[in-house]
């Protein structure tokens, strides 16, 4: 095409151009304009409203009192009532028998079995290296005098894993199926996985008290969504050509599942089991706060008492179990698609003489052993009732080992874990964190630190905006503003439904407290954006920077939330500060993650077009790249603000106060359930609030979908 | 239903020798078969009755035309090829033949019987005992090994492993894949894959096998082998099959019969060599156009009866196409006698004939109106 020279351009396309140009500013200042307008009107009403403060008390419904009633009478009938002699009693027994045999049993191995048994597992997972590394963290377990309370923690793993599977891989199954099920499933799990995780707790704790099986119960009800969602979708996903053929075949639909879809779903089937495992794991604190015991309680413990050491050494604990169990279940959902051989150093070390000199030594070793073992095996061939294990799996002579060691053991008479192999870091901890709030929370005497971080956060952001939502705004402005912008982005219906969130924080009474965790979490989580997404947009940009982050990022999403607290504690003692920093940590990764992968997600050949054009990095960036990854980044905003939420309450374990605070007090002592439910509740109404506001303003940055 | 014998262990196979003339039934009928999608069937329906056409329908019930009033049969031991382009109803046609799509009304009829009569059981073991498919894109079983995805279907009738192991190594060596058993699918190439969906579908011993563009993801080149390889086979084996395709010289060098569809409704049914000569409309002389003419035409439909003296030379038989006889009447001027199936000679076929044959052809799209091969 050539383009007019500008001396001959007609007077219509000029015109035309001008009524474009004049429209798109009119589009411009009109929203614009509606921001203004929209400001204006609530200062209007501040001004207008400015003696009103805070939601009147008086106006509060007295549900905690309700709920404090409730919890009498199930005390009071708990042996009488049918539904609990039939129903919830019968479960609570069998949960409780399951959980009791298991961890008896676990405890009754010998520490060289467990310890044997939980290489064994990682090694024909993933290798030999995996498995030597789960091996010395199971014994770490016992080395830090924690053997009980880690085997009580892995039993209870063990019966809510396998409840959660129990129940979620029929269900997914189900809602693959039936179309129906699964548009009702839907709505239950988005709120199910929305919801903050000790909000479970309180109607648990509510029906079958404060003991192991109801914090078992709020483990299952937890972890249970991703098992279930991703036994659909592995289903659904499989290749209808396969399904068809099959059907084409004669199958009978139970054919069809077991030869076709299940095997072909098994890999996602897995990865949703590793995601309920990860998110059990991850409210293991949470749930000792109602007597899940284990290694829960001795972080929480711990922490309450502030002996920072011991909770690291247990939260380390926790830690090492949540790799191991991730790292397996990962293995064990990419199957046979690793290397199996004996390695012990990483690869990239591999080029150095001497690390391949010990790798080829011990994998000489390896081989030597099979090929004992086979000698071994030959003559027990012939023996009655052993023939069956010749010529099967390595992990079948294993198992056959292990449980040989173990009958001998018992008749022998088990030994304890050697206290010589014993070893505690917790003074060291304890003496840095002593060091750290001598030396850097001032640093050198100066006005600069740890201190004077916390300080300007407390002081310019923090107590300001809190006191700017609870006391200097008057309610009826905040709820006006929430309904703006409810309005602007989502038109009446959610307006409505965003006025009758805010409004509910006040009627439950928890005005004050709720703008305070609301002050938290805006700042939370504007901090975590701030570093978020340049990060992101800094690793989509660099494959080095990338691969460096990788691992940052999966160490802060792998360990459990409450870990994150302890670092933190140790640079910025107890208070508001260190429960918003961990937030920052704990949502920071979604950020980041959702920038980096939306900005590379973006089609090669749109980026490789800019570049054609001449453009700039900086101006494909902003002009191709950051608006084809927006819906991504709003996805990753909307994830971090749920992060950070659910961080409110572990915040509250260290002193956040706000709903948090009110929460946990809830759950630890049974006279304020009451109290620790509303707080619940006003958690997941600010929670429900947010997402929906966010949701509607990430459907904006969505490009049209479809054609003609 | 027609008996027809199973496969039993030890038993030869590859039975039919070549088309049976017998009184058993049709193996294949159907009977104005429609499949409409969307939810105001009725409305569509009595449109349809009322001769609308499928637009209007569309734009007035909302409902999409997919097949309508489809009715051919398929003789035993024949190919007949759909031909249509993406969107004519072709996939969904093939898939109503063995209700893996529900036909919304019409008959098809399998050796006779109206399946659609057949309850679940009876409709899987029809499946299970004498239909097979060979998909587009293979629709292999990724988790299983080349010889589980082949033994599928025994599995399925319960077979015992010994046995269908013993078969799948058999259709795998007539495929040409005897090596490649323990592999997976993902691990051979796609003209392997497909050679793995066809072993899967002749693993059964099928009477009817359907064929859904099955060789349309596959490079020219592996194509052309894999239809040769479907002759070669087909020649042997002599099965009945559908084969839907988008090719037209696919549909040519496969076809024993084809039918050209166009927006779900059939457009001319013929032999290759009618189709070609004798297009029904301007749509299927549009494909004709560019087709190898010489590779359809038979010597029978442009000799001149004989009259006189048979001329000297091996004789060429009616049926052979033009290409056989080409390098001979290019080397000869002189005519050659042409023989039917007893060696009795018949007519004449000379160089004259086939030039203007092929110019008639060449220019008859050009002015509108074909002429056929028979009125010359």
């Amino acid at each position: 095409m050539t383009a007019a020279p500008p001396a001959t351009r007609s007077s219509e396309v000029a015109s035309a151009v001008e009524a474009r140009l004049t429209l798109d500013r009119r589009r411009r200042t009109r929203s614009g304009s509606e921001l203004v307008v929209g400001l204006a009107i609530v200062v209007a009403a501040q001004l207008a409203l400015s003696a009103v403060g805070g939601f009147p008390e008086s106006w509060a419904v007295p549900l905690a009192d309700w709920i404090d009633d409730a919890r009498r009478w199930v005390i009071n009938n708990q042996t009488t009532h049918w539904s609990f002699s039939f129903i919830f009693n019968p479960i609570s027994d069998a949960i409780d028998w399951g959980l009791r045999t298991v961890e008896r049993f676990l405890l009754w191995l010998p520490w060289y079995v467990v310890a044997a048994a939980g290489g064994m597992v990682a090694a024909s997972a993933l290798g030999m290296r995996a498995g030597l590394f789960a091996a010395v963290g199971v014994l770490y377990f016992g080395a830090i005098e924690l053997w009980e309370e880690s085997l009580q923690t892995v039993a209870l793993m063990t019966v809510a894993v396998g409840i959660s599977v129990a129940i979620g891989v029929p269900v997914g199954i189900a809602s693959a199926r039936y179309d129906r099920l699964r548009r009702s499933l839907r709505p239950l799990l988005d709120a199910m996985q929305t919801l903050p995780a000790f909000v479970y707790l309180i109607p648990v704790v509510l029906l079958f008290g404060v003991a192991r099986v109801p914090a078992i119960i709020a483990t299952v009800v937890y972890s249970l969504p991703p098992v279930i969602r991703l036994t659909d979708l592995g289903i659904r996903t499989v290749s209808p050509a396969t399904v068809e053929a099959a059907e084409m075949f004669g199958a009978t639909p139970r054919q069809t599942l077991r030869k076709v879809q299940l095997p072909q779903a098994l890999p996602s089937v897995l990865t949703g089991i590793n995601q309920t495992i990860m998110m059990a794991l991850s409210i293991v604190v949470i749930a000792a706060l109602i007597g899940a015991g284990g290694l829960g309680q001795v972080v929480l413990e711990s922490l309450r008492r502030l002996f920072v050491g011991r909770a690291l050494e247990a939260g380390l604990a926790i830690v090492v179990l949540a790799m191991l169990m991730d790292r397996v279940t990962h293995g064990a959902a990419g199957l046979g698609a690793r290397r199996r051989r004996l390695r012990l150093m990483p690869d990239s070390l591999e080029r150095l003489g001497f690390v391949r000199a010990i790798e080829g030594a011990l994998a000489s070793v390896d081989r030597a052993l099979c090929t004992f073992g086979a000698v071994l095996a030959r003559p027990m061939r012939h023996a009655p009732g052993l023939a069956s294990l010749a010529g099967r799996p390595r992990w079948v002579l294993g198992l056959f080992a292990l449980v040989v060691v173990t009958v001998v053991s018992a008749v022998l008479g088990r030994p304890g874990f050697p206290s010589a192999i014993t070893f505690s870091f917790a003074p060291a901890i304890d003496w840095l964190v002593d060091w750290v709030r001598d030396n850097l929370y001032e640093i050198g005497g100066t006005w600069f630190g740890t201190g004077w971080f916390s300080d300007s956060i407390t002081i310019y952001a923090v107590t300001p905006l809190r006191e700017l939502f609870s006391a200097d705004l008057a309610w009826p402005v905040v709820v006006l503003a929430v309904a703006l912008a409810g309005w602007r982005l989502g038109g009446a219906p959610l307006a409505t439904f965003c006025t009758a969130c805010v409004a509910g924080l006040g009627f439950l009474g928890m005005w004050t407290l709720s703008m305070d965790t609301l002050a938290q979490v805006i700042v939370a989580v504007v901090m975590a954006i701030l570093c978020g997404i340049p990060l992101g947009v800094l690793a989509a940009r660099s494959d080095r920077f990338e691969r460096m982050l990788k691992p940052v990022l999966d160490f802060l999403q792998t360990i459990p939330s409450f870990v994150l607290l302890v670092p933190v504690i140790i640079m910025f003692n107890v208070g508001r500060i260190p429960g918003i920093i961990a937030s920052v940590l704990y949502a920071l990764p979604a950020a980041t993650r959702l920038t980096n992968l939306g900005i590379r997600q973006v089609e090669g050949e749109a980026t490789e077009a800019s570049r054609a054009f001449g453009a700039t990095r900086g101006q494909t960036l902003r002009k191709v790249q950051l608006p084809l990854a927006a819906p991504s980044i709003m996805a990753g905003i909307n994830q971090t603000v749920m992060l950070v939420l659910a961080m409110v309450v572990i915040a509250g374990l260290v002193g956040g106060g706000g709903l948090g605070l009110e929460t946990v007090k809830g759950l630890r002592r049974t006279d304020s359930v009451g109290s620790g439910f509303v707080a619940g509740l006003a958690i997941v109404l600010l929670a429900m609030l947010l997402d929906r506001l966010l949701q509607a303003w990430t459907r904006r940055f969505t490009p049209v979908e479809g054609g003609p | 239903m027609a008996p027809h014998p199973r496969h039993v262990k030890g038993e030869s196979r590859g039975h039919y020798i070549g088309p049976v003339v017998t009184t058993e039934p049709t193996p294949l009928e159907c009977h104005q078969v429609t499949k409409v999608f969307g939810d105001n069937l009725a409305a569509a329906h009595s449109l349809l009755a009322d001769g609308r056409d499928r637009q209007m329908v569309l734009d007035q019930t909302g409902c999409l035309v997919a097949v309508r009033d489809a009715t051919f049969s398929v003789e035993r031991g024949e190919t007949f090829v759909v031909m249509g382009l993406s969107g004519s109803g072709k996939s969904t046609l093939i898939r109503c033949l063995s209700r893996l799509i529900e036909p919304t009304s019409g008959t098809v009829k399998i050796d006779g019987t109206p399946i659609g009569d057949l309850d679940d059981q009876e409709l899987r073991e029809l499946r299970r005992q004498r239909l097979s498919m060979v998909f587009q894109h293979f629709g292999l079983f990724p988790h299983r090994k080349v010889i589980d995805n082949v033994a599928f279907g025994l599995e399925i009738q319960g077979a015992a492993k010994s046995d269908r192991y013993e078969r799948a190594l058999e259709v795998l060596s007539v495929v040409g894949l005897g090596d490649w058993a323990d592999h997976f699918p993902q691990q051979l190439s796609g003209g392997m894959q497909q050679r793995v969906g066809l072993a899967r579908a002749l693993c059964v011993e099928p009477e009817i096998l359907f064929f859904d563009e099955p060789f349309s993801a596959l490079d020219p080149l592996i194509r052309r082998d894999m239809q040769d390889e479907l002759l070669s086979l087909q020649a042997r084996m002599r099965r009945t099959l559908v084969f839907i395709t988008h090719d037209f010289h696919e549909a040519l060098k496969l076809g024993d019969r084809i039918a050209i569809m166009k927006d779900g409704e059939f457009v001319q049914v013929g032999t290759p060599e009618q189709i070609v000569s004798a297009p029904a409309d301007d749509y299927v002389r549009e494909f004709t156009e560019d087709a190898p003419k010489t590779k359809v035409i038979t010597v029978g439909s442009v000799m001149r009866p004989l009259d006189g003296a048979v001329p000297a030379g091996e004789p060429v038989n009616l049926d052979a196409v033009l290409d056989d006889v080409l390098p001979r009447l290019l080397a000869n001027p002189a005519a050659l006698p042409v023989a039917d199936d007893r060696g009795e000679v018949v007519g004449t076929v000379d160089r004259d004939r086939v030039v203007a044959l092929l110019d008639e052809n060449s220019r008859s799209g050009a002015a509108g109106a074909g002429r056929t091969a028979d009125q010359l």
